[in-house]
């Protein structure tokens, strides 16, 4: 190389996507820097607590709070008969925050106090005396749904015992419901009645789903301030600020305008921070009242008693084949335990129904849901939202089925696995579709066939381990989901004049890792290195709107938004740089902080000092940019049907398993993974994010188990409730099919929630491969495996529940 | 909350056994116990909190002519770690590497799993088996008193022991397996670490041309106390360990345990396990 080539700086090309990029926030969170909740405070600051029922059903006598008003240090003491305008929270608004009467479970809020220490606090709790009444506890969704039953929400009734017929419209909180079904969903496509005359062989099972919780490391709080003019500041750990910030002002009946939503670092979501729950408003009474800030924070025992677990659910699945393995048809009902009160749990049937109308090519599907109100805990969105309980029926009866008509079981998938191009009984359309791809390399990576059939073979002989190999696929959402009728995320872009540029985005990071994603989609675009970009990403006052972190959305759709935004910018400083050097617009590119040549990479000026230039001249200039994006998805009709995401993601995962049939021990050797996520944006987050599913998926198929015994939670400690620890973690191999969707970032389609969908549905095809044995019941604890392989499981059956 | 008044960190024995004359004092060792106890309300701290972890007479792993004494205060990871213990106790080291996980071992004594006195306390079975006897000190009068008694009389029940509340436990000692020794330790749970105990099992003996006598066997979980099994300890004594003896001992050892249901297992399921766990155990032993 000769000295006058190398006066020409060439800047090479480069690229950020697919690299190993650690999360932006990881140097703070791993040295304990990181401020959560927990380590605000506000001067002046109370602290709230709640008093919880002592029963499970009971009517409410009397409350007495006096002595709890005297203690010094109290400020507030606070029961439903102090806040007379409560408004019903919750998905179907049958929720008082404060309870009014009655209490239908553990959980159930009767008063609040707040106080100059939590101290103090808990003290008054202490001091107050309830009297209850109890009523008979409905516990089990079966009796419940009976006719006849006694209801957990009944219409109240006049002086003389007559009903009260309330206006229509009034929520349920107020006018009670004449039985226990708080939601109903059906659904059908195509005629089960012909897909079973069509039939060669038909099976049908009830599976039994239990209940976990998603047990973040930082506990619920919040913290909430009204100001000297009665605008309402509140630090909170929600996924979706927005939509809530407008639920706070009806139950505040305040304008809207007035809140203000921060929210701090979030100690873990997994759909657990989706909905509002009691302590919410609570805190925001006590701080109204007091005129004083309030910190609400959870104990962890209260996390476990007060937070939303997972949908329970009973299942029966009826499928059925022909000989040639074509699937003919499924028919599905369940009964969904719906606690006491309704949050979104009650609604996974949208996303359950997805799995069983169009994972793979069904003709005819006919799809019920009861949920039905018990005293139990009440269910709401978790990481997989439906899809875990639907996947462990289906996947299992896949096998079952390949077995029926003497087919091996990939193929039997293979053959009914969707497509690209495909639209679906649900009017589910694949723009992209890698599912095949997912199935094979899968199989091909954890040598399935082979060692399916070696553990088979090796079912009778001696020795107590047993090694068994399943395989379970998932569909879900990638592309966002328009459950609302917008699915929209906003996004405000602005460079300085050193070249950095901040991204202000409405999509909230909770630990999944989107802030380093989406920082990445904006430098790529506009050539700049990652330590270049500022994310603001947690005020309601600053960012645009959106509609929350859920359904595995936000690289997707706030990607989408950030790149909109990225390109109108990059725009405008090529066609600013064009005029200044007189070169053509298109002639040109951002990389490496440099305005070059696009051809041969060659310098044109640094990117800092043109951006000076703009703003320093006579009619001085600012590059930012606004950018909204709402994908080309379409809220379902009335019968479920429509094309509710973008894109689809799929996934297929292989579990590998050793039963010790001396004690029903089992061990989980090793996971292999294949998602279709579109594209790998980063390397380094999609690894994490899918290891920590899998562990997830772990937890759920054999330690986690929320034991409620009558409306009454066991266990509600980490020495009990059992969350996978280090040890127990399988050797994982992750393969990523990329099947590049056209509506992507860059390609990619969402991948938050899939990992840990197909875990549990695998690993009981991996038992019932180990040996012989089906498990219809999770999770498969120790003494649950080793009486089914004693034949001292009772077989589920569940008649279902007839749709009118 | 807690009636705490006073806290108490003395640095010799004679001043901790003054401190515990009149009763109203709790102690605390490495408190994995006492803090999640006394958070969730089970036990009140009384009016003194006194904290061992000063006093010398309490710490340390010594060979004393025929006994190896371990002090009260020896944590987890320090028994687990000790040459002594490594050579001559490998069932307790076996005990140990399955006890909770490194933090608590780090700060958990073995007095502290003796003196809580769970039915499930892992040290508690391979002790039993090795025929431990736990040292007490106190001070009735102006002296101080010290004298031992057997683990195996020790408990009473869940979280009760022999031990007055004026007393100490100050260690625990264990006579050197004579040689020919055997001991195997097992415990079940739902996961491999940082668990409680299922059921757990110690076995032990002095194992010659096949035969095995001196059989202690104990069982953890599956009664109100850890427990000798003395039936099962009587079908054992004096047999050779062929497939047939193997499995009616296990038989007897289902057959005398009187667990009970509860978070962790059921009744029944204990049992099964008792007895497979046994006979797996037995195997080892015979082809060792
Ligand atoms: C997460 C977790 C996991 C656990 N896992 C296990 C496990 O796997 N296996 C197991 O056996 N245990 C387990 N434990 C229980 C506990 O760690 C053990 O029992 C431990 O040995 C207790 O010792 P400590 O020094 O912490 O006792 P402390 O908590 O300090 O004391 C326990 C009790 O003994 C009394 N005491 C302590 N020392 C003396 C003494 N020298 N004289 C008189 N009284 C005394 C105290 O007053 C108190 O009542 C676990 C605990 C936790 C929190």
């Amino acid at each position: 190389m000769n000295v006058a080539e190398k006066k020409a700086r060439v800047i090479e090309p480069d690229s950020l996507i697919g690299k190993r990029i650690p999360k932006m926030d990881a140097p703070e969170k791993a040295s304990g820097r990181t401020r959560y909740i927990h380590d605000i405070n506000l001067s002046g600051q109370l602290h709230g607590k709640i008093l919880r029922s002592s029963r499970i059903h009971a009517l409410i006598k009397s409350i007495d709070v006096s002595a709890a008003r005297a203690l010094p240090g109290v400020h507030v003491v606070i029961t439903a008969a102090d806040i007379p305008d409560q408004r019903p929270i919750g998905v179907a608004k049958d929720h008082f925050p404060l309870k009014v009467g009655r209490v239908r479970s553990q959980r159930d809020e009767i008063a609040a106090v707040a106080a100059e220490s939590e101290e103090i606090a808990e003290a008054a709790l202490k001091l107050i005396k309830v009297e209850y009444e109890d009523l008979p506890v409905i516990s089990d969704p079966e009796q419940a749904i009976m006719p006849g039953a006694a209801l957990i929400h009944p219409e109240p009734h006049g002086a003389d015992g007559s009903h009260l017929h309330l206006k229509q419209g009034m929520s349920i909180a107020h006018k009670g419901k004449p039985d226990n079904i708080a939601m109903r969903f059906d659904y059908v496509h195509g005629d089960v009645v012909q897909g079973e005359a069509e039939s060669d062989v038909v099976v049908e099972d009830t599976f039994k789903l239990h209940y976990v919780t998603h047990c973040c490391m930082g506990v619920s709080g919040m913290i909430a301030e009204f100001d000297a003019s009665g605008n309402l500041l509140m630090y909170s750990n929600t996924q979706v600020p927005f939509l809530h910030k407008r639920e706070f002002a009806d139950y505040l009946n305040m304008d809207p305008a007035r809140i203000r939503i921060i929210q701090p670092p979030i100690g873990g979501g997994f759909g657990s921070k989706l909905d509002i729950y009691p302590f919410e408003v609570i805190c925001l009474y006590l701080a109204r009242a007091a005129k004083r800030p309030v910190k609400m924070l959870f104990t962890r025992e209260e996390e476990f008693l007060a937070s939303p677990t997972r949908q329970p659910v009973l299942l029966t699945l009826r499928s059925g084949c022909k000989k040639d393995g074509t699937l003919t048809f499924r028919q599905v009902h369940t009964l969904h335990d719906n606690g006491a009160y309704t949050s979104w749990g009650a609604t996974t049937p949208f996303v359950m129904m997805q799995t069983f109308s169009s994972l793979y090519r069904v003709p005819h599907c006919d799809y019920h849901t009861a949920a039905v109100y018990t005293n139990n805990p009440y269910a709401g969105s978790f990481r997989g939202y439906g899809n875990l309980q639907a996947t462990f029926a289906i996947e299992q009866h896949m096998d079952m089925l390949a077995e029926k008509i003497g087919m091996d079981p990939l193929e039997f998938r293979l053959k009914n696995a969707q497509d690209a191009g495909e639209t679906t009984g649900q009017g589910m359309s694949f723009k992209s579709c890698g599912f095949k791809d997912c199935i094979t390399t899968a199989a091909r990576r954890s040598d399935y066939s082979r060692k399916a059939r070696e553990n088979a073979a090796n079912r009778g002989k001696p020795g107590n381990i047993k090694r068994g190999i399943g395989m379970a696929s998932m569909l879900h959402v990638g592309g966002g989901a328009k459950i609302y009728p917008s699915d929209g995320c906003g996004t405000i872009l602005k460079m300085d004049d050193f070249a950095n540029v901040t991204l202000i985005t409405g999509a909230s990071e909770i630990g999944q890792g989107s802030e380093t994603v989406l920082s990445q989609l904006v430098c790529e675009e506009l050539g700049l290195p990652i330590s270049a970009i500022t994310v603001v990403n947690n005020d309601t006052a600053i960012t645009p709107w959106d509609v929350g972190v859920h359904a595995s959305r936000t690289t997707f759709i706030a990607g989408n938004s950030a790149i909109g935004a990225a390109k109108k910018a990059k725009s405008k400083i090529l066609a600013v740089a064009a005029k200044k050097y007189d070169v053509a617009e298109d002639e040109l590119d951002l990389r490496g902080g440099f305005v070059i040549q696009a051809a041969s990479g060659e310098v044109v000026v640094e990117l800092s000092k043109l951006l000076r230039n703009l703003h320093f001249q006579d009619k001085a200039e600012l590059v930012m940019t606004t950018f909204y994006y709402e994908p080309p998805s379409v809220h379902q009709d009335k019968g479920f049907k429509g094309d509710v995401s973008a894109a689809y993601a799929w996934g297929t995962q292989v579990v590998e398993v050793e039963v010790d049939t001396d004690t029903g021990q089992v061990r989980m050797t090793k996971v292999t993974g294949a998602h279709d996520v579109g594209r790998v944006l980063n390397r380094l987050g999609i690894e994490g994010q899918i290891e920590g599913g899998v562990v997830m998926g772990q937890g759920y198929a054999l330690t986690e188990d929320l034991l409620i015994q009558n409306g009454v939670m066991k266990n509600p400690n980490f020495r009990d409730y059992k969350l996978v620890t280090a040890p127990e973690i399988p050797e994982m191999d992750i393969a990523f099919i990329e099947s590049m969707d056209g509506e992507g970032p860059q390609g990619a389609k969402g991948v938050g929630e899939a990992p840990s969908i197909c875990i549990a549905a695998a690993t009981a095809n991996a038992i019932a491969n180990a040996t012989g044995v089906r498990m219809y019941e999770l999770p498969f604890t120790p003494e649950k495996v080793y009486r089914a392989l004693r034949g001292q499981t009772p077989k589920l059956y569940w008649k279902p529940w007839k749709a009118d | 909350m807690t009636e705490l008044k006073h806290y108490f960190a003395p640095t010799s024995l004679d001043q901790a056994v003054e401190c515990l004359k009149d009763g109203d004092v709790t102690i605390l060792a490495g408190g994995t116990d006492l803090t999640p106890q006394s958070q969730a309300g089970r036990i009140k701290i009384k009016h003194t909190l006194m904290n061992i972890r000063h006093i010398p007479q309490l710490t340390g792993i010594t060979l004393e002519g025929r006994e190896i004494r371990i002090g009260a205060l020896a944590t987890i990871t320090e028994i687990m770690e000790h040459p002594l213990v490594r050579e001559h106790l490998p069932v307790l080291v076996e005990a140990c590497d399955h006890f909770a996980s490194d933090q608590i071992r780090n700060a958990g004594t073995i007095g502290g799993n003796i003196c809580n006195a769970s039915p499930a306390g892992d040290t508690l079975i391979p002790l039993l088996v090795l025929d431990a006897s736990v040292e007490l000190a106190s001070m009735p009068e102006a002296k101080l008193y010290r004298h031992s008694m057997p683990l195996s009389t020790f408990f009473v029940g869940p979280g009760k022991t022999r031990k007055s509340l004026c007393e100490l436990v100050t260690g625990v000692r264990i006579p050197l397996p004579a040689p020919g020794h055997v001991a195997r330790f097992f415990k079940l749970g739902t996961r491999p670490a940082l668990d409680i105990s299922t059921i757990s099992i110690g076995v032990a003996g002095t194992l010659k041309d096949g035969v095995l006598s001196n059989a202690r066997v104990a069982f953890g979980a599956v009664a109100p106390t850890p427990t000798r099994a003395a039936q099962t300890e009587q079908a054992l004594e004096g047999q050779r360990l062929d497939a047939a003896t193997i499995e009616r001992v296990a038989a007897v050892a289902r057959d005398e345990v009187k667990p009970i249901d509860d978070v962790r297992a059921t009744a029944w399921y204990r049992k099964e396990m008792i007895h497979n766990i046994t006979k797996r155990i037995l195997s080892h032993v015979a082809q060792a």
